[in-house]
């Protein structure tokens, strides 16, 4: 069966949102791309090591739901966490440096680039679907904690959805309804793996939901404004009825799963079929249309990104490695006995 | 000081009701710990006292309910997750290892789990290969995980109340066999902190170095060389990690001589660590080869015959202790 893609009002979305928001919105997704876009090259002259891996194509996604649900919930991702630490507030610096293994890094050079956190980001999670239980305990938190007005958004791909973790955590959250929103980007590749052969039904939202008693939704991941207008309505659902909603964002990642990946399993003409519907360049021309935005006014956002981006190149670049005195400190919490 | 006489399943109520009582963020899940009162009946009677709020039965779903509790900790919560079997919590391992023990070292310290996961470790009776199997020696190997084995009711109480107290995740290795053993302890709160390891029988020949239920089995073999003159000094190391070896050490260095009894397998065991940490520390001080007494290398098998021969028990115990006394 087709997907049905969650019905949202763009005009009035992008009205209610104004012109200083949605330009907030675009310059946002322009500093994720910007970072990616130089933290790979840096990765590339081998600045950075580990894995990396690209938020770039899925920029609206994690935008839209920062803007329309706010920073005050707990968030929770996959190692694909750089753009969401980016949204919730961790500077560029800091992120810039943890990839370059630095002491000033946003987790003092122990996480790396797949564990990133900030004060309402519990992480950055190695392990694929190891982060929906944690999701789902957070929700529960707020549940026992009477706190009504957040909720747990957690981030997955395709790839993690024939997990244990992502049944057994769907079926909690329904069965205890817990505010929690699950939100799966399609990018239809689980590293090089095809989410048709991974994935025994096809819509991953709207057919898995309903066997956990759930609503789940398709979501158009490319457009920013059908993200944004989607998220408000689940976030004001979820605070009337506390029941866990599970979302399929439909997107495309346009770099290969980490860096060292070179895509080999899809085409050059398909990438960049894909490309043309970069949610950049869809916001760009929709705020081009109502004349909000100008091609110089772009221009001019972009270059703020990159040399952000750059700037953050040369703190991590500067900073000083971690003392090797410090190695062996904080395996534990400290005790207050 | 007042006393009580009252089993470790009783002991380990207490503990829970009291740190409930003082902290409203503690509660505890897991698989019948509720109406059915739990499987081996800790959880008797509290969710009557506490409510489906505080006293969680979950589905049969450890990975899931072991990372909710995981998630619910770095929020702010005090979960105590009872396992039925830790060795069910080999399905959950992922959540324990990559989150719950990583995590507040991986987040340069934003993140701390304060999570007690509980219940039985080990062989119970004929319960076979995969009901009976000793974790701590495979979880023992994480840095970041807190390893807690009560032999009695005494250290049960006091070491689950300071387990819950902790800001980190805790293994609370309890054994099944143990949950009827009866004691006298103290009426009023105590507290037994985690990682110290205590001298239950002072002697001068040997040290026998066991925890959890295997120290009621050195104190049976201690009992018997005694009648051949042989004084065992019997340590309970009560917390594998962080390990108390320099309680080891001081009583080696007066006995020269140790047997290390562990219900888990020799390879890669806890008795190969303690070992170790003995030769590289108290060298010069022994006066023969430290001698193991650990669970042959099979699985559980389930006649009680073949279990009872390959768990370690009072003959092997104490024919080890005479070749070197």
């Amino acid at each position: 069966m087709a997907r049905s893609i969650f019905p949202v009002d763009r005009a009035h979305i992008l009205q209610q949102l104004g012109k200083t928001d949605v330009l907030e919105a675009l310059k946002k997704m322009l500093l994720i791309r910007n970072f990616e876009i130089r933290a790979e090259a840096a990765y590339l002259q081998g600045k950075i090591g580990g894995f990396f891996h690209s938020y770039i194509g899925q920029e609206a996604i994690q935008t839209a739901a920062v803007m329309a649900m706010g920073m005050n919930n707990w968030w929770i991702t996959s190692y694909r966490c750089h753009a969401l630490a980016l949204l919730l507030g961790a500077t560029p610096d800091s992120i810039m440096a943890e990839f370059f293994g630095r002491v000033t890094g946003n987790a003092k050079g122990r996480g790396g680039s797949m564990h990133l956190y900030t004060e309402r980001l519990l992480g950055g999670f190695g392990i694929v679907g190891g982060q929906v239980p944690i999701a789902i305990g957070a929700a529960f938190s707020l549940k026992y904690q009477g706190i009504r007005d957040q909720a747990a958004i957690c981030f997955l791909g395709d790839g993690a959805v024939p997990q244990g973790a992502f049944h057994e955590s769907m079926n909690l959250a329904a069965l205890w309804s817990l505010p929690c929103l699950t939100v799966i980007e399609n990018n239809e590749w689980g590293m090089g793996t095809a989410v048709a052969k991974a994935v025994s039904v096809p819509r991953l939202a709207e057919d898995k939901a309903p066997g956990y008693g759930m609503e789940g939704f398709t979501l158009d991941g490319m457009d920013f404004l059908h993200c944004y207008g989607a998220f408000l309505t689940f976030s004001k659902n979820m605070q009337a009825n506390s029941r866990p909603i599970l979302v399929e964002a439909l997107t495309q990642r346009f770099k290969g799963h980490s860096v060292s990946d070179p895509g080999l399993y899809r085409t050059k003409e398909s990438v960049k079929e894909h490309m043309g519907r970069d949610p950049i360049l869809l916001l760009k021309q929709e705020l081009e249309q109502v004349g909000w935005l100008d091609e110089e006014t772009f221009t001019a956002l972009d270059t703020q990104a990159r040399e952000t981006a750059l700037a953050a190149l040369k703190f991590a670049e500067e900073s000083p490695w971690p003392d090797l005195a410090t190695l062996e400190r904080d395996v534990f919490a400290p005790e207050n006995l | 000081m007042t006393t009580q006489l009252i089993d470790m399943r009783e002991a380990l109520r207490q503990a829970l009701n009291e740190e409930m009582e003082r902290d409203a963020n503690v509660f505890i899940m897991g698989e019948e710990v509720g109406e059915y009162n739990g499987a081996y009946k800790v959880t008797k009677g509290m969710l009557e006292k506490w409510g489906p709020k505080r006293v969680l039965d979950t589905p049969i779903s450890e990975l899931g309910f072991a990372g909710l509790g995981i998630g619910a900790a770095m929020t702010g919560l005090r979960p105590v997750v009872e396992f039925m079997s830790f060795n069910f919590s080999f399905v959950a391992a992922d959540q324990i290892i990559s989150n719950a023990a990583k995590m507040y070292y991986m987040s340069g310290n934003r993140f701390s789990v304060p999570i007690v996961f509980r219940g039985p470790n080990g062989a119970a009776a004929q319960v076979s290969s995969q009901h009976s199997h000793c974790v701590e020696s495979m979880y023992g190997v994480l840095p970041g995980l807190i390893i807690v084995t009560p032999s009695n009711a005494y250290s049960a109480k006091g070491l689950l109340k300071s387990a819950i107290r902790s800001n980190n995740p805790v293994l609370f290795l309890e054994s099944e066999l143990s949950y009827g053993d009866k004691m006298e302890i103290p009426t009023e709160e105590y507290l037994v902190p985690i990682g110290q390891a205590r001298v239950v029988r002072p002697g001068k020949n040997l040290t026998l170095v066991s925890h959890s239920h295997m120290i009621n089995k050195c104190l049976k073999a201690a009992e018997e060389l005694a009648k051949g003159g042989i004084e065992a000094e019997v340590i309970d190391l009560q917390t594998i990690r962080p390990l108390d070896i320099e309680t080891v050490l001081t009583s080696i260095k007066k006995t020269n001589r140790a047997v290390l009894v562990e219900e888990g397998h020799y390879f890669s065991g806890i008795a190969a660590e303690v070992a170790f940490e003995i030769q590289e520390k108290a060298f010069d001080y022994l006066d023969a080869p430290v001698l193991r007494v650990c669970q042959r290398e099979t699985p559980m098998p389930y006649s009680k015959v073949l279990e009872a021969e390959t768990l370690p028990n009072v003959p092997r115990i104490v024919a080890a202790c005479r070749s070197i006394a």
